[in-house]
Parts: structure tokens; C-alpha cells; sequence
């Protein structure tokens, strides 16, 4: 009765709280709460594992406690809607699951148990086949397929992840991880060959051995630590165990009392035993498994963290401050070099102008190509602007071979290659200009260093030496003429006196040019300097004279003197040119000769004896004396030439050529007219019987035997004349006509005998 | 690492004749032997994060490290305070560049269970390993109860070497550390007196040779930077080092974890303050100079003005 009375007593208590605070209907929730667990492994078996642990935690807090076992995916489901109270996951998860949402807080780290040993710490396990022998360390891993629950699990995937890049190995950029959502199958897949390497957490592969018992010889842990004190094999570093969390839409007083439960579990009571744990300790600092996300940039840390500038200052302090030392002196270095390139850049422009302005041709080369020129470079081609020669070689403007032999662009290359090495060049050219005609050029060619070049520019300048050029060539013609010419050519000063003379001088004259140079020139003897004179007055003198070699042989020379004026008509210099006419002369008397006179017998022939006629007849007349006109022909001479031959007759026709010559006066002309005929001409002739005495010893002389080819022949000559003056008026002809008919005359007498002309004869 | 590689690419780009033989000089030999405080170099030499230009030499025992520091076959060593002043006092001047940790319990006076206080002391025969850093903890005690060492009887034995003296009976005090401690403790003994008593004043450090830190400044520079790297790790990432540090030590992760407990691991500021120009280090080694002088244990008071060095300490960690 009592224990009603009380219990209704109770009864009514707790109907009273529970209608008036809301906080105990929450505390009572009939339909209590839910605790969802991992599915780090199947699911039923995790069922089976935690079943006991539900139940302690409902008996023990008076909350019904529902358990689930949900995929990663599903839990994060269940999360987001509030569809469950309490979870509990691998520390990776939960990072995730906090990031996304906010949450009360860690209640409570697992502490897992095995075989007596009790440890709050995970870790991974990266493992292999036992016949793999070729997987034996982390490195061997390369290339290699991996499985792993999932890219939210600890021991599953992030802890070996971190030991494979420490090793230097990027699995993940490969691409080669596949993910089987739990431990177990991992552990199949390695088994069974599908992949060639597993990732698991701490504590799977013993529970499997448990069942499996083969399984320890079947796989090989690779990177195992030594962990003294650790139940488990790992492969990783290790990290705090699994967090229990709390929603915060869970009422504060069922957090308290399930964390009240979860905290009064010890170790051995069968709700943890079943699931494989010692019990719950107050939460772990899970900052490290943090840092590793970070590490890794693996969700929630995938994306990079934002770094603020003061951030960068503070950590990298002394590197900012090298940096910017040497930005700073980056910054004045390129100021200083900035200035002196514009510096340079003014001095080139200034070079420019200065070549652009320049009254000379100038010129910019650079490598070969002209790349400037300024207007009289232009000009001086005949070109009309500066395009026409810009980007051009000097070659391009010149002939193919230079006059001295040089091929243009082989002569170019080698000046250029000089002033490039420094040196200044200077050299005659000569450019073809536009119009095709020649011009000489001096080139100067210097060496310009500018800025951003490694080899100089090659400034050029030309100077136009065209007219020199021209000059040099009359002087070099005019020495080759004075030189080579084969009159003799002298110059004198204004006195007279040789200056220079050529080889033509010395020959004709024999006189070296040491002896003659400082004497006067040859000149006329009986004119003298008065040539001189007549050569300055009239401009020139020629004329014909004798004068005599150095050895005194004697010379005709013809010399022509000019007189050579300065711009003020002072007389400066004479230039002569004589030639030797000695043998022109000689010739011109022996062609004389030859024209008045019988080669036979040297004695005047009909010409000569017919200009002496008259000359005589002149005088005759004028000195009013007689001369006497006398025809002689030679009797029986043709006989004579019959019979010994005609040189047997031309030695008698000399022979009395003689003889008559010795009988006439000196101041009588005996002439041979032709064959036997021969006329004479005797000077005052005192009368008739003068005359006929001289005729008579003339027949005497003729008539001595004379010796012709060895034999003695005796001739005679038939002779006539007349006499001169006559009472008519007479010529030469006349004259010698009347002789020959008088010679007639006494050839009909019977020969040897003389006639005289009278009017009766005919 | 980066910061190193970029200096030594645009020095060397400047100074290229002069100065590149200075980069391949010999590393750094930083002896260490197995405590707690010292174990994040352990650890950066185990996830390969120690640089070249340091090379660790594992010694068993602070001795091993002394020795090699006063002979020239180290460079550095990990040291307790006290024993930085004595191999000052030696004649080896050295700097410390960091302080691995300060003990909060890891040092204790156990005693048989009738004495119960500081004063009890007085006449008791006390076993400390006078060469190590016992010592120091033993004198603050006796600092504390206002006794001096004439008053007690000193019996100087190795550490390891107290348990059989203490079941003997022929000490009734032990001045030592874990995991002496827990077996003493086991054998009837109660901790009477510890360092958490004492705060900041057991430290224990790394130092240089002042030889070293003039000839390869860098190689400190790895060093200590290293040593918080690895100690970034034993703090945040326990879970794992824990089972890697009791791998080494041969002990169980749960030994690891109390010892843990009873040492304090000073991070970068705590660091700063620690080592400043007359801080707790500098202060500290003064007394304990002119104590171990005074006690005999060494020949003279060595200089510390200059004992620490704040220079070698990054600037900031990576998080």
C-alpha cells in the first residue's frame, strides 16, 4: 500500500514536471535520441559491435538511444538536416562535418581497447601482398594502384598520404587511388590482386586476423613504426582516435547525461567491449589532424589560405627586406643606366644633325648597309633623296673593280674591317653616280660607337676630288708627251735660262741634262737673244739655223719658241721645241741635186743648163759682154757603145765630159743635154775669134785617143754656136736652137769642126 | 631551411670568391642523452627535420655530453643548469640558446616515511648525485629549511644506484628523478620535497660553445629552430609522440605521459623571457654559481652575465 502510495506519489511528480517545463519533455523524449556511427566497416557488423553501447546509453542516461550506421555520405546527409543527435567518426569526417555546420563541440575521444591495451591514438596502414615483392618500401608505391575507403578518412587515406609525399611520392596527382567507401573492402581489393597497395586505418587488419587467421602471412605492412606501447601495426604517424559530437540542437541536459554515461564507462564493461573499445576520455586536441588536411589541401583546407600582407611581413621579414634592398638597387641602377642610355641617345641624335648638316658629304655605315647619308652625300650622286641610297652598300654605287685594280666590294670589306678594329680609314673611290658618269672621291672612314651596338658604326666622308683627278691626269699626258716626244722640249725662265728639258734634248743635242739645264737653249748664231725678244713680242719665233752637237757636230735644227704668260701677263717662262732637220736638209739638197744635174757625169743637166742660160744671158746684158751659146755632139759614139758595151760608153762620155770641162773657164757652164749631146756656155766672149779658138782646142782635146775597155778609141765632136747678144730679141731656146743648127752645120761639113749661127745657114 | 638557402644564394652571388667555403664547414655535434625535455630533437631526427648543419651525438647519461664538451668533440650539448655552470666553470665558456623545458616535479626528495618535514633533515643521511642536478634541488631544500651541509650527511652516489644504497639502509634520503623515484616509492620511500616547490630554477637547456657560436652561427640557428619544430610535435601532435618517445626511452606511452607531467616545455616566449639579459636563467645560475662554489663542487665562481643568448631564437613559428 505504502509502495503505491509512493510510486503514484512519484507518478504525479513526474506527470507535474513533465507538463510544466519543457526542458524535462526534452529530457524524456519518447522517441529519444540518435547516435549514427561511421561505417568504417560493414555495416552489420558495426550493428552487431555498438549494439550494447546503445543500450548501456539508453538504460544509463533514460534517454532512448536509436544507433545507425551510416556511409560518410549519408551521416553528412543526416547532419545538414538535424535527422541525428549525436555522431560519432574518424576525425577527418568530423573536420569536414565542422566546417559545414556548427556543432557543440567534442564530447568525448574514443579510447580503443585490444587485448588489454587501451590507446586514444589512429593511425594508417599502408600495406601490400606479402608475394609483392616488388612493393617493399614507400617508393616502390610509384605508378602503383591504391584502394582507400575515402578521401574523409584518416587512417584510410590522409595519414599514409602525408607519409608517401614526406617520401616525395604525389599518389594523388597520378590519379591511380581507387575508393571503396570502407576498410574491408580495401582489404579485399589488396587480396584479391585488384589493387596493388591498400590504405587502412590502425586496428582493422588485427580485427579481420581475429576471423581470418591467414590473413598476416597473406600482407605485408610497408613503413612500419616502431611504437612501443602501440597495440597496433601503422604505417603513419598517429593522430587523437575518433570524437563523439554532439548537435547543438541536442538540449544541454541530455548532452550532460549521455556524456555523464559515456565518461562513467570502465574499461571491460561489455557495452564498449563489444565495440571494441576501453571507453570515452575527455576530448583530444585534433589540431594535428587539422594541420594534415592543411597540409595536404585536402577538404575542408582545399582551398589556399588567405594570407594577408602583414602575414608575409612577419614571416618572411628578412626576405622582404633582401628583396627590396635589391629592387632598390635594381631601381637606381636602371635610373642610372636610363640616364646615361638617354644620354647617349642625345649624343647620337646630335651626331645625326651634325651629319645631316654637314656642307661634305657624309655618311653613316652600319655593318655594310648605309643607314644615313645626309643631303650633299645625295647631291654629290645625283640622286634624289636619301631613300635612293639608305640600306644600300657603297658597292651598289660603284663599278666592279676600283681603278686600282681592287674589287669594289673586297676593297669595302677590308676598310670596314680596319676601322672596326679601330682604326681610321682613308682611301680614293670612285662612284658611279645616277647619271652613269664617274666621280672621284676621297673616303674618310672613322669608327662611331653607339649605344646598344657591340660593333661601331663606320661614319664616312666624302671629298670630291674630280677635278684633281682630271688635272693629275693632263699633268701625268703632259709629262708622258714631254717625256716620250721626239722633239727636243726645253724650259727656260723668263731670262732664258733651261729649266727642265726632256730625253729628246739630250739625244739631239748630246748634252746631258746637267749640262744643259742653267745654259741657254741652241739658237741661232747671228740672231742670238734677239729671238727672245721676238718671242716675247709676238708670242712665238720659229725658224731654221745651224748650230753644233756637244761633240761639234755640225746640226740643223728647227726650233719654235713660245712665250708663256702668267694670269698678269708677266713673262714667266719660253718653252721651245726644236727638232734635228740635219738629214732632211741633206736629203733636200741631194733631191736638189738630182733635179739639175747628169748623174753620169755630174755635169749640169738640160734643166739647170737652161736656168743658167738665162741667168747668164741677164748678166750678159747687163754687163753688155758677149757670151756664146756652143752645141756640142759626140761623132761615131754610137759605134763606140755598139762595140764595147754601155758602160764602155759611159766611160768616154765622162772621159770627154772631162777633157771639155778642163779646156772651158771656170766661169763657163758645160752641160750634158742628153745620150752624146752636150751644150756649154762661155762668159764674156771677146768676138768671134776668141770664141773659135777656144772651140778649136775644145776639137784638140776631144780628138786625144782615149782608153775605153782597154782599147784605145779616138772620137770626135761636131760643134755650132751662136752668139749672144744679136741684133733681135732672143730667148733661151731661141738661143740653143740656133747652136744645135749650127752644130748640124758642121756635122754635114764632114765632122770634127766647128760652125757658127748666121741667118744664111738656114 | 629557405631562409638559409636564399642568404647563402645572394651572398654568395656578391661574394662569391671569398665566402663559399663558408658553407661547407663542419656541422655542428650537439650531444643529447635521454630526458624528456631533450626529446624533440629525438624527434626532428626521426621525421628526417634536422638539418644537415647539425648532427646529433646520443650520449647516455649529462656526463657524456660534459665530457665531450670540455674535450672539443662537441659543439653543444642539451645540459641541466647546473651543469652549464660547472662546464663553464671548467673553463669552456658556452651560451644558452634555449631552454628545453623546466622542471616541475620531475626532480623530488624521497624520504623514509618518519621524516616528515624540511627540518627532519638534519643529520639524515642524504643520497645525491653531487654532479648532476640533484644538487641543485637538493640545496634549495636545504636553503629552505635554513640548514646548511655541514648539518647533513651527504652521501654522493649515482642515481641509479640509490634504490640498493636506500634497501641497504645506508641512506635515508634520496634526491633523485623518475623512474628511481617510482621504484623508491614502491620500496616504502614518500616524497617529502620536489621542484614544483622551487619554480622556474631546474632548467634545463641547450648551450653552445661561445667557439661554436662564433665560427658557425647558423648551424645554432638550425639547431634551435629544429628543436621547437620537434617540440611543436611532441605538444600538438602527443598522440603520435608519445608511443615514439616511450619506443625510444623503453618505457611504457603512460610513463611517457607522467613524466610529461612533471616538466615544463617552455614555448618561444616563454623562451624570450627566460633567456633575457638578467631573467630568470641568468639569476639563477649566479646563485647556483656562488652555491656549488661555496659546497665545493666547483674551484671557482665562473662569469654568467653573458651565459645567455636570445639571438638564435626564430622569430616566429610556422603554425
Amino acid at each position: 500500500m505504502m509502495q503505491r502510495l509512493a510510486l503514484s506519489w512519484q507518478r504525479a511528480l513526474l506527470t507535474l514536471l513533465l507538463t510544466l517545463s519543457p526542458l524535462a519533455h526534452a529530457l524524456t523524449a519518447p522517441d529519444g535520441v540518435t547516435l549514427a556511427v561511421l561505417a568504417y566497416r560493414p555495416e552489420a557488423l558495426l550493428q552487431r559491435q555498438y549494439e550494447p553501447l546503445v543500450e548501456y546509453l539508453s538504460s544509463a542516461s533514460g534517454v532512448p538511444v536509436h544507433l545507425k550506421v551510416l556511409d560518410q555520405e549519408a551521416m553528412t546527409r543526416a547532419v545538414a538536416a538535424n535527422g541525428i543527435d549525436f555522431f560519432l567518426t574518424n576525425p577527418s569526417h568530423f573536420l569536414l562535418i565542422r566546417s559545414e555546420r556548427s556543432l557543440t563541440g567534442v564530447l568525448a575521444t574514443v579510447q580503443r581497447d585490444w587485448k588489454g591495451r587501451s590507446t586514444g591514438s589512429v593511425g594508417g596502414v599502408i600495406f601490400t601482398r606479402a608475394n609483392r615483392d616488388d612493393i617493399r618500401e614507400l617508393a616502390d608505391l610509384r605508378d602503383k594502384r591504391i584502394g582507400s575507403p575515402g578521401v574523409q578518412f584518416l587512417g584510410g587515406y590522409q595519414a599514409p598520404l602525408l607519409e608517401l609525399e614526406a617520401a616525395g611520392l604525389d599518389v594523388r596527382r597520378r590519379g591511380r587511388i581507387t575508393y571503396l567507401g570502407n576498410h574491408d573492402r580495401v582489404v579485399r581489393a589488396v587480396v584479391a590482386g585488384d589493387v596493388d597497395a591498400g590504405f587502412i586505418r590502425t586496428g582493422v587488419l588485427e580485427e579481420l586476423q581475429e576471423n581470418t587467421p591467414g590473413l598476416a602471412d597473406e600482407l605485408r605492412v610497408l613503413n612500419p613504426q616502431r611504437l612501443r606501447g602501440f597495440p597496433f601495426r601503422a604505417s603513419t604517424r598517429l593522430y587523437p582516435e575518433w570524437p563523439l559530437v554532439a548537435l547543438p540542437h541536442v538540449d544541454n541536459g541530455v548532452v550532460r547525461r549521455v556524456a555523464s554515461a559515456l565518461f562513467a564507462l570502465e574499461p571491460g564493461h561489455p557495452a564498449v567491449r563489444s565495440a571494441g573499445l576501453t571507453g570515452f576520455s575527455p576530448p583530444a586536441d585534433y589540431q594535428s589532424v587539422e594541420s594534415l588536411a592543411r597540409e595536404l589541401r585536402l577538404p575542408p583546407y582545399d582551398h589556399a589560405p588567405r594570407v594577408t600582407w602583414l602575414d608575409v611581413l612577419e614571416q618572411y621579414r628578412p626576405w622582404l627586406l633582401a628583396v627590396g634592398v635589391l629592387l632598390f638597387l635594381l631601381l637606381v641602377t636602371s635610373a642610372w643606366l636610363g640616364r646615361q642610355k638617354r644620354q647617349l641617345v642625345r649624343e647620337e641624335r646630335r651626331l645625326r644633325e651634325l651629319v645631316a648638316s654637314w656642307p661634305q658629304p657624309m655618311l653613316i655605315i652600319r655593318g655594310r648597309d648605309l643607314v644615313e647619308c645626309n643631303r650633299a652625300a645625295v647631291e654629290l650622286l645625283r640622286y634624289g633623296s636619301p631613300a635612293s641610297l639608305v640600306g644600300k652598300e657603297l658597292a651598289a654605287f660603284s663599278h666592279h673593280i676600283q681603278p686600282d685594280g681592287q674589287v669594289s666590294s673586297q676593297k669595302l670589306s677590308n676598310l670596314l674591317l680596319r676601322v672596326e678594329m679601330g682604326d681610321v680609314a682613308t682611301t680614293e673611290w670612285v662612284f658611279v653616280r645616277s647619271d652613269a658618269s664617274d666621280i672621284w672621291v676621297e673616303m674618310t672612314l672613322a669608327p662611331v660607337y653607339e649605344y646598344g651596338f657591340d660593333s661601331p658604326a663606320v661614319l664616312c666622308s666624302w671629298y670630291d676630288i674630280t677635278r684633281r683627278k682630271q688635272a693629275e691626269e693632263r699633268m701625268r699626258l703632259a709629262v708622258m708627251v714631254f717625256d716620250n716626244a721626239r722633239e727636243a722640249i726645253f724650259v727656260t725662265d723668263e731670262h732664258g735660262v733651261i729649266m727642265d728639258i726632256n730625253d729628246a734634248y739630250c739625244r739631239i743635242t748630246g748634252r746631258t741634262s746637267g749640262m744643259a739645264i742653267g745654259m741657254p737653249p741652241p739658237l741661232p748664231m747671228d740672231e742670238g737673244s734677239g729671238v727672245l725678244v721676238t718671242a716675247r713680242k709676238q708670242g712665238v719665233w720659229s725658224g731654221e739655223f745651224l748650230s753644233r752637237t756637244h761633240d761639234g757636230r755640225r746640226l740643223v735644227l728647227n726650233l719654235t719658241l713660245g712665250a708663256v704668260f702668267d694670269d698678269h701677263s708677266r713673262l714667266t717662262h719660253f718653252v721651245g721645241v726644236f727638232s734635228d732637220i740635219t738629214k732632211i736638209k741633206e736629203t733636200e739638197r741631194k733631191l736638189r741635186a738630182m733635179a739639175h744635174y747628169d748623174a753620169l757625169t755630174g755635169l749640169p743637166n738640160r734643166v739647170l743648163f737652161a736656168d743658167r742660160l738665162h741667168q747668164s744671158m741677164a748678166q750678159a746684158k747687163r754687163h753688155d759682154y758677149q757670151l756664146g751659146v756652143i752645141y756640142i755632139d759626140l761623132d761615131e759614139f754610137k759605134p763606140v757603145n755598139d762595140a764595147f758595151g754601155h758602160d764602155a760608153g759611159d766611160d768616154l762620155l765622162v772621159e770627154m765630159a772631162r777633157r771639155m770641162r778642163t779646156v772651158l773657164r771656170e766661169e763657163d757652164t758645160l752641160a750634158r743635154l742628153g745620150g752624146d749631146e752636150f751644150a756649154a756656155i762661155a762668159v764674156n766672149v771677146s768676138g768671134e775669134e776668141a770664141l773659135e779658138s777656144l772651140l778649136s782646142r775644145l776639137l784638140a782635146a776631144v780628138s786625144e785617143p782615149v782608153w775605153v775597155a782597154s782599147h784605145s778609141v779616138t772620137v770626135s765632136v761636131s760643134v755650132g754656136y751662136t752668139l749672144y747678144p744679136q741684133p733681135g730679141e732672143l730667148d733661151a731656146d731661141q738661143l740653143l736652137r740656133q747652136a744645135d743648127q749650127a752644130m748640124y752645120q758642121a756635122k754635114r761639113r764632114g765632122r770634127n769642126g766647128y760652125c757658127g749661127f748666121s741667118e744664111n745657114l738656114l | 631551411m629557405h631562409r638559409r638557402r636564399f642568404l647563402q644564394l645572394s651572398v654568395s652571388a656578391a661574394l662569391a670568391p671569398t665566402l663559399v667555403g663558408c658553407f661547407h664547414r663542419e656541422p655542428l655535434r650537439m650531444g643529447v642523452h635521454p630526458w624528456i625535455g631533450y626529446e624533440p630533437l629525438y624527434l626532428t631526427e626521426e621525421f628526417g627535420w634536422l638539418p644537415d648543419s647539425v648532427t646529433l651525438s646520443r650520449g647516455f647519461a649529462a656526463r657524456d655530453s660534459i665530457n665531450g664538451l670540455l674535450s672539443g668533440n662537441l659543439d653543444g650539448a642539451a645540459l641541466t643548469i647546473d651543469e652549464a655552470v660547472r662546464v663553464q666553470a671548467a673553463g669552456v665558456p658556452v651560451r644558452a640558446v634555449a631552454v628545453t623545458d623546466v622542471s616541475v616535479g620531475a626532480d623530488m626528495l624521497m624520504a623514509r616515511p618518519g621524516i616528515h618535514s624540511l627540518e627532519d633533515l638534519a643529520g639524515k643521511s642524504i643520497g645525491v648525485e653531487l654532479g648532476s642536478v640533484s644538487a641543485v634541488l637538493l640545496f634549495a631544500a636545504l636553503q629552505r629549511a635554513g640548514l646548511t651541509a655541514d648539518q647533513v650527511s651527504l652521501v654522493d652516489l649515482p642515481v641509479n644506484r640509490h634504490l640498493q644504497s636506500w634497501q641497504l639502509g645506508q641512506i635515508d634520503v634520496s634526491v633523485c628523478y623518475e623512474p628511481t623515484a617510482s621504484r623508491l616509492k614502491q620500496a616504502g620511500a614518500v616524497g617529502l620535497f620536489d621542484s614544483r616547490q622551487v619554480p622556474d630554477t631546474i632548467f634545463d637547456l641547450l648551450v653552445v660553445t661561445r667557439e661554436a657560436e662564433r665560427r658557425i652561427p647558423g648551424a645554432i640557428e638550425d639547431l634551435v629552430r629544429a628543436h621547437f619544430r620537434g617540440l611543436q610535435h611532441l605538444v600538438r601532435n602527443s598522440h603520435d609522440a608519445i608511443y615514439r618517445v616511450a619506443t625510444r626511452q623503453q618505457v611504457d606511452p603512460e610513463a611517457v605521459r607522467e613524466a610529461l607531467a612533471s616538466v615544463m616545455l617552455p614555448e618561444l616566449a616563454a623562451n624570450r623571457r627566460y633567456l633575457a639579459p638578467g631573467g630568470r636563467v641568468e639569476t639563477v645560475a649566479r646563485e647556483l654559481a656562488t652555491v656549488l662554489e661555496r659546497e665545493g663542487l666547483i674551484d671557482r665562481v665562473p662569469d654568467v652575465d653573458e651565459l645567455c643568448s636570445r639571438d638564435f631564437l626564430p622569430g616566429s613559428l610556422p603554425s
